[in-house]
């Protein structure tokens, strides 16, 4: 610590901190521009400047660090002499033509400038030097007028985003910023974040959509409802036309800071797309008493008040259930709700139905991640956090994430752990993904050789004597059988199934071998394979080899997709689990969720959501309840999807759009968007978060949790199911979504100190949270694995369940794409993330397109034995030949109607990553 | 023909920075050598061999940019064939630098940074060129000229034709 005087106040600051900093430590504000807490100094606009004894000059304080002693004036008449002539310098060529002028945003430049006497639009240069508007991004607003070449879009750019976009060009008087090689942004890579945005001082650079939308009335903080990565932001309102006017940065945001992606950032108009559903439809039949009708075709919607959809809804469940037994309905819950509206559907199906025929569609992302870090560890979350992967790990292994695309906040954390400090990068993926250029070193593997590449790298490491043999000894079992099964392993054999040169095994092995910790992280490229919870157990046991358990920086670090798919599963949307993974099975948990809700539960396993859907094409599933899912784009083979859904007797859908899966619904009942509802999201590191109403639900749309009461109110008053209203949760009377979380906490051990109060008054948890005292637990597994000693588990390597051959030779790989989520219900519905991406493409290596004839003509016909698909290729080296990749956000041309429901024999996850194609060049 | 000349001068862009690259390594501590040497052999640096240059150093575009648009040897814009460049600092200006401006522009019909249509001329100013006590200066090319008058200029630059 050294001691500095300041204005001549005497304070202590660790020693290289900058006087600014330290300033700020006491309270003084000095002005600056160039300067932002979280870029790197820069000490260009000398507006900062301060008076130090024994200086023959003012210094940058922003660059200055302190010295022992060391005494600083920050305010003088010499000091604001200065700080009016830089600033009237800076105005000289500056011009603000005055169209942003009401949308509240603060001008540093115009503040600073008022503050030190003078007026911005008598002082400004009279006529601009370049358009307004000057580049087609759709999201970000570029006027070089009101640029005062500060340089935080550039550093930004690069110490954020690290995507190094923005960059200065010129000299003297004709210096500007510049994209790329004076290109428009998108042409010099451009992921739209808006990072450069958030951190510009004047307005040059501004958020397209709503320059000139006027300010906010309101500014609400809550939670993003795109990934898991759990962005927190403000959204900006205007109340009284109960409209979304902008998204912006809140810089207390616990996971990102300042920094948001372009989903979070631009993608939020969908919420106010006039295909909203407003008011609750049902087919036209079930008015008129009719049969429905034959063939699928259920008839016209009528637009009806809640009452009557509700009641219909609660006759239909019951009718159901009374014929055919509580187990003929199915409940589909949603990891896009929030934890205390899927704590409901949980209910619902439990007590209310009699059924745990409850899901989501998280049995399609990281069902297989569940069920094998539970075998292993005893838990199936992420074991650490994101911020401590990013600032601790000595190695990143990312394998089967696209983790700038589809995380793309963390992603860009990663990219910074690279450029920073230097953290080692092993990216495995079939794919030449984005976050490959920061590795430093990319493994190719063919698609479903995951388990025969990560044997063989623990292969090598066991070979040098590289396992970490305390922690193997102390902490594990079943290392022997482990063992033995790995000798199979050998590096030619592993090159010769995963395609991976022999010489790149030894690399990557020596690396995870001679750096700790390593951390671990992965997605749906893991676990969407028939070997699924094998993968996952392989990785389990690289980690436990290696002794990167329970450490910062270490950790297995599945990164779960849906905003809210954690929370989904963490308050019991599974057909084999309570709240808080207590199973349905053990006599105990049962007792327990008996006693609560007052009423006998069934105490077989449920059914998964890729057994329900085939369960009614079979008849055996007669109702269905959906709420916020969309099957037929998201589950694989969209025809037999259709066929089954057709199939059932009566299905409701709780929906914010008319959907692909909406056509074969019975009743529409609209629910609202996050920006419209209170509760909380769990993400993807097991931190839960509040979310906030920002406006009132649009037109008689109803926030989801009042529906799914209401509807169990209405079941619960008919039919033959009794519940015994004296049990302490056995009533629906909630009157706030708090109160849910009361009850979610009283019934949940790894919730039991959750509160919304808690949250409100700023703590940030993680769960395990024991009590209400406990701080929550950020690493997980720390000197012990939740389920004791971490076992080990010999995996073998199974071929994927297609193979190409003569008439499908190609493979084709799914996933999703940064401008787009899920079945794109929200995203299609945004009109910037469609101008960047409107249409699906399939990624086609050159060589291929080639061969296939593809010449001048872009588009291609894909089949599988499933069915086939139309679309435009994107010619690309990021796939290898052989291999070709799409997506499933259009329903023009959906990957799913070509994937198989081969499915992973525990966790019933399907084999999405890989399928036997062909490809055609196609021409109308 | 049309894409064979395209061809041809893609061709031509690329040796360059092959040759660049190939003398100083693929390291960014090399970049204003690379840049040029290429400036040099191609005259200007198009957009095609910036790309280049960025992909083969793995810097970004906004990078070599930055670098290409900052010094006055290296131009982003196709220049003429003979370059001229007038010294505009001080110690030439108060020697009579300013007539021998006048007399540039006028004999070459250009402005500062411009072009001649025929691609004979490109006309620029730079800073100090260290030569002040042989002002003014000017250079054309890599041929440097002291003492210059207004009347010398047509004579000067009638050397390259």
């Amino acid at each position: 610590m050294v001691t500095v005087t300041i204005d001549g106040k005497k304070i202590e600051v660790p020693e290289g901190m900058t006087v600014l900093e330290a300033a700020a430590q006491a309270g003084i504000t000095i002005p600056t521009l160039c300067y932002h807490k979280d870029l790197s100094p820069h000490g260009g606009c000398r507006l900062c400047v301060v008076e130090v004894k024994g200086a023959r000059t003012p210094l940058a304080s922003c660059t200055l660090p302190v010295n022992d002693g060391m005494e600083v004036t920050t305010e003088s008449p010499a000091l604001h002499e200065s700080r009016r002539t830089i600033l009237q310098l800076l105005l000289s060529t500056y011009h603000d033509a005055g169209y942003a002028a009401n949308d509240g945003r603060v001008n540093e430049l115009e503040h600073w400038a008022r503050v030190h006497g003078l007026d911005p639009s008598e002082t400004m240069a009279k006529a601009p030097r370049y358009p307004i508007n000057s580049d087609p991004n759709p999201f970000v607003w570029v006027d070089l007028n009101k640029c005062i070449l500060c340089g935080r879009c550039i550093r930004a750019c690069a110490e954020v985003q690290g995507r190094f976009v923005w960059g200065l060009a010129e000299r003297g008087y004709d210096t500007r910023i510049v994209a790329g090689m004076d290109e428009t942004m998108l042409e010099a890579r451009c992921e739209s974040c808006g990072a450069c945005v958030a951190y510009c001082p004047t307005g040059a650079l501004d958020n397209k959509p709503s320059v000139g939308a006027g300010a906010p009335d309101k500014v609400v903080t809550t939670t993003c409802s795109y990934c898991g990565v759990g962005c927190q932001f403000d959204l900006q309102v205007n109340t009284k036309e109960n409209r979304i006017l902008r998204v912006t940065s809140n810089p207390e945001a616990p996971v990102n800071g300042m920094h948001l992606c372009v989903k979070g950032r631009y993608g939020y108009d969908y919420v106010h797309h006039p295909d909203r559903l407003l008011k609750p439809r049902v087919r036209e039949y079930l008015l008129k008493g009719q049969k429905r009708p034959a063939n699928g075709d259920r008839g016209p919607w009528v637009e009806v008040d809640w009452d009557t959809a509700l009641e219909i809804v609660a006759r239909k469940l019951v009718e159901a259930r009374d014929t055919y037994g509580p187990d003929s309905v199915g409940i589909l819950t949603s990891a896009k709700c929030t934890n205390e509206e899927n704590y409901l559907m949980n209910k619902l199906a439990r007590q209310v139905i009699g059924t745990n025929n409850i899901d989501h569609c998280a049995r399609l992302c990281h069902s297989s991640t569940v069920a094998g870090l539970a075998l292993a560890y005893g838990s199936g979350a992420m074991s650490n956090s994101m911020k401590d992967v990013a600032e601790k790990a000595a190695v990143i292994f990312i394998t089967g994430s696209n983790t700038t695309e589809q995380h793309p906040v963390f992603g860009a954390m990663i990219r910074q752990a690279v450029l920073k400090r230097g953290a080692k990068l092993i990216v495995a993926d079939p794919r030449r993904i984005d976050i490959t250029e920061f590795a430093t070193l990319h493994l190719q593997q063919r698609p479903g050789t995951d388990i025969a590449l990560i044997n063989g790298l623990m292969y090598i490491i066991v070979q040098n004597g590289w396992q970490d043999q305390a922690f193997i000894a102390e902490r594990t079992e079943n290392y022997e059988a482990f063992l033995e099964n790995l000798q199979e392993y050998t590096p030619e054999r592993v090159s010769a199934i995963t395609g991976v040169p022999v010489e790149q095994l030894y690399q990557a092995a020596e690396i995870m071998g001679k750096n700790r910790p390593m951390a671990v992280i992965w997605a749906m490229g893991i676990t969407q394979h028939i070997v699924g919870v094998q993968n996952v157990l392989t990785l389990a046991n690289l980690q436990m080899l290696l002794g990167n358990m329970g450490v910062p920086g270490g950790g297995v670090n599945p990164l779960r997709g849906q905003n809210n798919v954690q929370g989904a599963c963490d308050v019991g949307g599974l057909p084999d689990v309570y709240p808080g993974y207590q199973k349905v099975t053990s006599e105990e948990a049962r007792l327990k969720f008996e006693q609560a809700w007052g009423v006998p539960l069934p105490d077989k396993v449920g059914l998964t959501v890729t057994e329900m859907i085939p369960a009614a094409g079979e008849g055996k599933i007669k109702a269905m309840y959906i709420l916020g899912e969309n099957p037929v784009m998201s589950d694989p083979d969209s025809n037999h999807v259709r066929h089954c859904l057709q199939t059932l007797e009566f299905l409701a859908l709780q929906e914010i759009f008319p959907s692909e899966t909406s056509v074969y619904a019975d009743v529409l009942l609209p629910g609202v968007s996050f920006a419209e509802k209170d509760g909380t999201f769990t993400n993807t590191e097991r931190r839960i978060q509040r979310v906030r109403q920002a406006i009132q639900p649009l037109g008689e749309a109803r926030q989801d949790w009042m529906i799914i009461q209401d509807l169990a109110q209405r079941i619960l008053s008919r039919g033959k199911r009794r519940v015994n209203l004296e049990a302490p949760y056995a009533q629906w009377n909630y009157t706030n979504t708090a109160q849910i979380m009361d009850e979610i906490a009283a019934l949940t051990p790894i919730y039991a100190g959750v509160t919304h109060a808690r949250l409100e008054a700023g703590e940030s948890l993680q769960w395990p949270v024991r009590s209400k005292e406990h701080p929550g637990t950020p690493i997980l597994h720390v000197e012990q694995f939740t389920r004791g000693k971490g076992k080990f588990h010999p995996t073998v390597h199974i071929p994927p369940a297609e193979q190409p051959d003569e008439t499908y030779p190609m493979v084709l790989t799914t996933g999703r794409v940064l401008y787009h989520w899920h079945g794109g219900e929200m995203t299609r519905r945004s009109k910037g993330l469609m101008e960047v991406y409107g249409q699906p493409l399939i990624e086609i290596n050159p060589e291929d397109a080639q061969r296939i004839g593809l010449n001048g003509n872009r588009m291609v016909r894909v089949s599988s034995r499933r069915g086939s698909i139309i679309a435009e290729a994107w010619i690309t080296e990021r796939v290898p030949p052989g291999l070709i990749y799409g997506n499933f956000h259009f329903p023009e041309a959906s990957v799913n109607e070509l994937t198989l429901a081969a499915l992973d024999p525990i966790s019933k996850i399907p084999e999405f990553k890989v399928a036997a194609v062909r490809v055609e060049a196609y021409s109308e | 023909m049309q894409s064979e000349n395209g061809n041809h001068k893609k061709e031509k862009i690329l040796a360059a920075v092959e040759a660049a690259i190939e003398r100083y390594g693929a390291r960014r501590e090399e970049l204003i050598p690379i840049l040029s040497d290429i400036n040099r052999v191609l005259g200007y640096l198009p957009p095609e061999a910036l790309d280049e240059v960025s992909k083969r150093l793995k810097e970004p575009h906004s990078q070599v940019m930055s670098v290409a648009s900052f010094y006055q040897m290296l131009s982003t814009k196709p220049r003429g064939k003979h370059v001229v460049q007038f010294c505009e600092s001080a110690p030439c200006h108060v020697v009579g630098g300013r007539e021998v401006w006048e007399a540039l522009q006028e004999h070459l019909q250009l402005g500062a940074g411009e072009t001649s249509p025929d691609g004979q001329w490109t006309l620029i100013t730079v800073s100090c060129l260290g030569l002040c006590s042989v002002g003014p200066v000017i250079v054309v090319d890599e041929d440097v000229y002291g003492n210059v008058t207004p009347e010398r200029v047509p004579e000067i630059l009638a050397r390259y034709h």
